[in-house]
């Protein structure tokens, strides 16, 4: 039970970088990286392409299958044989992107290619040859591989690369704690949190919420020397549920005391997600959806007319970068709307939807959009909900408070800062 | 003062050195100004692959990395370049770690392919598994063992014996992970490897453990009572080890548990609410598994939920329900892994799946498979309290653009309306009103869907008009064939035409009940309805598909049967029986000809009077009752209907029937570990490898995996908390436990919980004696140590040096404790320092 290997592919389903497969035929990786292709020119929605593909072995007896993520521009591949738990290979493919992020930044074709080395030993580090994650802490991962900085390419360029790497380099695994550089030492000592909310939520037809939650991740930027232990308190922890956690979180003491006693890793991380459930009885234990859509859509022969009115049902805060967007069904060719307040909108002639873009809407004011649609297909059949995406930012559904921070095991004190930041997807039936 | 000075302005000049190096790196990591130097390597022109030999031969450093650089670049865009292999093996022992790593990356890819040079170089490897860095030590064992040349094969082992005894983790860890490869190259040395994998599942980190519960698997699977003393251990620094090891071990306690532990069996059949009885060893492993829960790795959680799934008790199986839900929003790519599974295990746990179905609704931008899934999870959560808004739910999908999802949530409707009777009103007019919808999908599935529901309806009239009752007022079946005979012009999907003209002609007899003393206006015998569809379809007949056509063909010989003596319907028949017989298909030909021999006893003369080539060609004629019941009865069971579109379903209603929890074992021991694997995702066979066992009749003595290992670690920890008094009873009565338990189960069964009343008169029969001193004395020792079912309670009880645990690590003890411990813990050993530190 064991990846096979990871394959990284371009936007094009061309090879960038990929593991050994030592122990397979040489065709094998190409195999897979075929079926992935000949899936997604064979599927009319790239999504629905199955995420997890069956490939049948080279010889009948292997049989295995494809687990692959799309992360930007670029497709990874986890090629795996024998009963695996494809979650096993999923879970992979995102701590590899991840690193990858933490390593680079951004990630593209172009920066893989620039870092070429690094992202080879990153492979052999976090991949061992038998299929088996190997060292996947970000912090461990720092010490083996460098990260790619300035400093260490105009070094290595001079000529003295020994010297940028023996001074970070010298102790590899000297740390006890897995998750955590030893050594550590800042000369300010900061620790910052983002709380990021995303509403989700369905709108029914009458403008009923059939569902909404809210979920949210609190990322963590740590720069604190020393080995740091850390208790964190938060104000309303009791409306947090179904919590997920950094592993230098102590389980036990959240769910005796609600409270995060942790040493932090070094730099950023994610420390916890959450569900959040208001206790208020009042409104069913939902957050309601801070704004009204009335559509109107009216389907006819090779075409069709949309009509959209969205309201703010904030009082005060401002909603950002909201994008309506709907599907408008196999053989869409255009559309032609007028929209309100000089908001902009779009046809996407690649995934046939039509997009209202609104950089801001303030508090309770009303904005429309009025249009028609063309089709080839006689009797189009349109998504049967808007999708709307928003932000607003300084802000949290939660009202999450960070009420105490507590530092043991050091003697400086922490500055602390703590950002709040809100999102939504919501899904409005017509 | 001076020198004072001086230290700190060097201290602070290094310390802005360093502030600054922090600052550009993080700076320049996002502008990417360092552009160049990377992509120059990638478009190599031949020249400078030539230069590559001369370089890695080369003095310098600088030289010698560009050269590795280079290769690794051209291993990137898949190029062989195995043919200066000789060359980057002699910098294996360069000074520089940069160069080394690289030739390690690139010794690890073709130490395979060249097996011959790198065995001349396998000096430089050996020497390097003494290297003061950890890194080169486990790259060394790395490459090692990936050169496959079976000759060198106990040159590894004892390579793997050295580094298995290595101070750091890692290399340990890689140790651990080139066990199997070895094993693989050369199965002979199993005994060996199976010493090094016991010597390592006694370290006491938790890095490694992982790894060594990979090896363990791949060399020595049926080796688990290898297991037997670190049973315990390793489930208590389960929640230590990292994320991959977790998945790994946790895989394989759950075939130990379901080897070498007893099954939790029922205790007290109390009305509603059963009670199980947990051994203290398969608790210990629930409760050491259950934080894991709240891993952010979804794996980790899903195979936690694998061990509720397969060895937990029934009444803990909701437990797995709330985390599997949060994973729906991890990614869509965990959604979709995670609501596949959620479907194998639904008809056990539907009831919990019930409360919180807000979780499983389709968005209309969920991909199809996702879709597929929630439909089906949404059908077995149907039940009489949430069935309207799930109904309106329904409705809702049946405009969906995919086709599929149209198709599975109107089956879906009429799901609802079997399974609830009092929806059925609600959801008949749905499924009226999806008939009048100008998407061919929707008429289609409604009409099918329509279609079963009358055939279920038919019957149950009839037996309840059989029982003497009288049949419901509401919706007659009938009601629903006339509305859909009228709108038979307005249907234009083949299927659904074929369905309507099959269920006129099947219901066309009316019932004489339904009639109440006045004669409608059609013929004799016949609902008023039919006749007119039969004239509308000879009126088609010639543009219908040709499903359709035979069902006309029926439908003509069924009314005809039903009343011989109409002219009309004689004549639509001769009609319709004329053009089938020289239709273009050959099955409307058969139909046709079949039916009209059939027909002979009725109508003689079905083609018309004048008809030459229609002569008596003997056998028997049938009568007019016969060929009735020959076109009429035996039709197929619309249950049969009902299980093939959703088998899921319909093992879930009937599980109502049987109870939960024995549904819950049934379903644990049939699919051998499909939930959570592979196979569940692809749906096909993917080889064995997750196979789980049966439970055995009853577990291994317990006291097997009472380990004096255990003790001095305990001890160990508690001359270091501050919290001593209360650990100090932990060991005591740990120890003391397993001293009392064992005798006292063989000598007085008294504390047995499961024994029958009348033990005394079972004891005559000697096959009922044996049986019931097995039972009595797998129950002793669980019994004895916790006797009460409450989780708390046995916590505390069972196993003392859990509570240890919690108490020796701050996590777990007080906070102020915590201090003390953290600045002790720097000086002491790693082990102690990682426990002292998780939780």
């Amino acid at each position: 039970m064991a990846i096979d290997g990871l394959i990284i592919l371009d936007n094009a389903g061309r090879v960038i970088a990929q593991s050994g497969f030592h122990s397979f035929p040489a065709a094998y990786p190409l195999l897979h990286i075929d079926a992935l292709n000949n899936a997604l020119a064979n599927a009319s929605r790239s999504d629905d392409v199955d995420p997890v593909l069956y490939v049948p072995g080279i010889n009948l007896d292997t049989p295995s299958a494809c687990c692959h993520v799309k992360r930007g521009d670029l497709r990874y591949l986890c090629p795996v044989s024998g009963d695996v738990d494809p979650l096993y290979a999923f879970a992979f493919l995102q701590t590899f992107v991840d690193i990858l992020h933490e390593y680079f930044g951004h990630v593209s074709a172009e920066t893989l290619k620039e870092n070429f080395d690094v992202v080879y030993q990153l492979l052999e580090e976090t991949l061992d040859a038998g299929g088996h994650p190997l060292t996947t802490s970000p912090n461990a991962l720092r010490d083996i591989v460098l990260p790619p900085t300035l400093l260490h390419k105009v070094l290595s360029v001079a000529g003295v690369s020994g010297l940028a790497t023996s001074s970070a380099n010298s102790h590899p695994f000297a740390s006890p704690i897995p998750w955590r550089k030893a050594g550590v030492r800042y000369n300010n000592n900061e620790i910052f949190f983002d709380v990021v909310e995303t509403l989700d939520a369905i709108v029914n037809k009458n403008g009923t919420t059939a569902v909404s939650s809210v979920w949210g991740r609190v990322e963590s930027n740590c720069k604190l020397s020393g080995t740091p232990d850390l208790l964190l308190t938060f104000s309303n922890a009791s409306t947090l549920n179904d919590c997920s956690f950094h592993p230098c979180v102590r389980l036990q003491r959240w769910s005796r005391d609600k409270v995060l006693s942790f040493v932090p890793p070094d730099g950023k991380f994610k420390l916890m997600e959450y569900r959040y459930t208001p206790v208020s009885a009042s409104s069913l234990n939902q957050v309601s959806v801070p704004f009204i859509l009335r559509p109107a859509v009216k389907v006819e022969d090779h075409g069709g007319s949309i009509e959209v009115v969205l309201s703010s049902r904030l009082t005060t805060r401002t909603m950002e970068n909201v994008f309506v967007e709907l599907y408008l069904g196999e053989g869409a060719t255009g559309a032609s709307c007028l929209a309100s307040h000089n908001a902009s909108w779009s046809f996407n002639p690649r995934t046939l939807s039509l997009v209202w873009e609104l950089k801001t809407v303030v508090p309770s004011a009303s904005y429309t959009l009025r249009g028609t649609f063309t089709s080839s297909n006689e009797m189009p059949r349109p998504s049967r909900a808007f999708r709307v995406r928003f932000e607003i930012p300084q802000h949290n559904f939660s009202a999450l408070k960070i009420e105490q921070l507590k530092l043991t095991g050091e003697t400086y004190k922490p500055y602390k800062g703590m950002r709040g930041n809100s999102l939504g997807d919501i899904e409005w039936r017509w | 003062m001076a020198a004072l000075n001086l230290n700190m302005l060097t201290e602070n000049a290094s310390r802005l050195g360093m502030r600054l190096q922090e600052t550009l790196s993080e700076h320049t990591r996002d502008l990417a100004i360092a552009r160049g130097t990377g992509s120059a390597y990638l478009d190599n022109p031949e020249e400078k692959v030539k230069n590559i030999a001369k370089q890695l031969d080369s003095n310098s450093d600088r030289e010698k990395l560009e050269a590795m650089k280079r290769l690794i670049a051209l291993i990137s865009r898949g190029r062989n370049v195995s043919e200066f292999f000789a060359q980057v093996v002699k910098n294996v022992a360069s000074h520089n770690l940069e160069i080394r790593k690289l030739v390690y990356i690139y010794l690890l890819r073709y130490a395979e392919q060249e097996p011959d040079l790198a065995l001349l170089s396998i000096n430089t490897f050996q020497k390097d598994l003494s290297d003061p860095n950890p890194l080169i030590r486990a790259m060394a064992l790395r490459v090692l063992s990936g050169i496959k040349v079976p000759m060198i094969g106990s040159i590894v082992v004892l390579a793997i014996k050295k580094c298995a005894a290595d101070i750091s983790p890692y290399v340990r860890k890689a140790a651990a992970l080139a066990i199997p490869k070895i094993y693989h190259l050369d199965s002979t040395h199993q005994p060996e490897l199976i010493n090094i994998i016991c010597t390592l599942l006694k370290d006491q980190s938790p890095l490694s453990i992982g790894s060594v519960a990979v090896a363990f698997e791949a060399v020595c699977p049926t080796r688990l009572d290898l297991l037997h003393q670190h049973y315990r251990r390793l489930c208590r620094t389960l929640i230590d080890v990292d994320e991959w090891g977790q998945v790994d071990l946790l895989n394989l306690l759950i075939r130990y548990a379901r080897v070498m532990l007893p099954r939790p069996i029922p205790s007290n059949e109390s009305g509603s609410n059963t009670q199980f009885e947990v051994d203290s060893d398969l608790r210990l492993l629930l409760t050491s598994a259950e934080p894991l829960f709240q891993s952010q790795n979804p794996a980790v959680v899903l195979a936690v939920a694998r061990v509720f799934y397969y060895l937990g008790p029934p009444t803990d199986l909701p437990k797995i329900v709330p985390p599997l839900l949060r994973l729906l929003h991890v990614s869509s790519e965990v959604e979709r892994v995670i609501l596949t599974n959620l479907v194998l295990i639904s008809s056990t746990v539907s009831d919990v799946l019930a409360k919180s179905y807000t979780h499983l609704l389709v968005r209309a931008d969920d991909s199809r498979q996702v879709k597929k899934n929630k439909i089906q999870l949404l059908r077995s959560v149907v039940n009489a309290d949430n069935y309207t808004s799930l109904l309106r739910e329904f409705i809702c999908y049946a405009d969906d653009a995919d086709d599929d999802l149209v198709a599975d949530s109107i089956q879906a409707i009429g799901y609802i309306a079997r399974i609830v009777p009092e929806s059925t009103q609600q959801c008949l007019t749905a499924l009226m009103s999806f008939i009048q919808s100008k998407h061919d999908v929707i008429v289609t599935n409604a009409v099918l869907v329509l279609k079963s529901l009358v055939q279920i309806r038919m019957q149950q009239q009839q037996s309840i008009i059989a029982l003497g009752g009288l049949p419901p007022q509401t919706f007659s079946p009938l009601d629903i064939i006339s509305r859909l005979a009228r709108r038979i012009d307005e249907l234009r999907h083949p299927k659904a035409r074929a369905c309507v003209v099959w269920l006129v002609g099947q219901y066309a007899a009316s019932l004489p009940t339904t009639e109440n003393g006045h004669t409608p206006l059609g013929p004799e015998g016949i609902a008023p309805w039919a006749p007119d569809v039969l004239r509308k379809m000879a009126k088609s007949f010639q543009q219908e598909a040709s499903h359709v056509k035979l069902q006309i063909i029926t439908l003509a010989a069924k009314l005809l049967v039903l009343n011989p003596s109409d002219r009309t319907i004689g004549l639509l028949n001769r009609y319709i029986f004329s053009l089938a017989r020289y239709d273009l298909d050959y099955d409307v030909r058969d139909r046709g000809r079949t039916l009209s021999a059939l027909l002979a006893g009725v109508n003689a003369n079905i083609y018309g009077e004048n008809d030459d080539a229609h002569e008596d060609v003997g056998g028997v004629v049938l009568r007019r009752e016969q060929v009735r019941v020959v076109l009429f009865e035996g039709k197929s069971n619309p249950a049969e209907d009902v299980a093939k579109d959703g088998k899921q379903h319909f093992s879930s209603s009937t599980s109502r029937h049987h109870g939960k929890q024995t549904h819950a074992y049934i379903a644990a021991e049939d699919d051998h570990g499909r939930f959570g694997s592979l196979a569940a995702i692809t749906g096909r066979w993917t080889g064995s490898d997750n196979y789980l066992p049966d439970w055995l009749e009853e577990g291994t003595e317990s006291s097997l995996r009472d380990s004096e290992a255990d003790m001095p670690q305990v001890l160990a920890y508690t001359s270091q908390s501050s919290t001593a008094a209360r650990s100090i009873a932990g060991p005591a009565a740990s120890r003391a436990s397993p001293v009392i338990l064992t005798p006292t189960g063989r000598a007085s069964p008294a504390g047995s919980i499961v024994r029958q009343e009348g033990t005394k008169a079972a004891y005559m029969d000697l096959d009922k004696f044996y049986e019931d001193t097995e039972e009595t004395e797998e129950s002793e020792e669980s019994g004895s140590e916790g006797d009460d079912d409450s989780d708390e309670e046995e916590d505390e009880e069972a196993s003392g040096e859990e509570e240890d645990a919690a108490a020796r690590s701050p996590g777990g003890g007080s906070e102020s404790s915590g201090d003390e411990d953290e600045s002790e813990d720097d000086s002491a050993d790693e082990n102690s320092h990682l426990q002292g530190t998780t939780r």
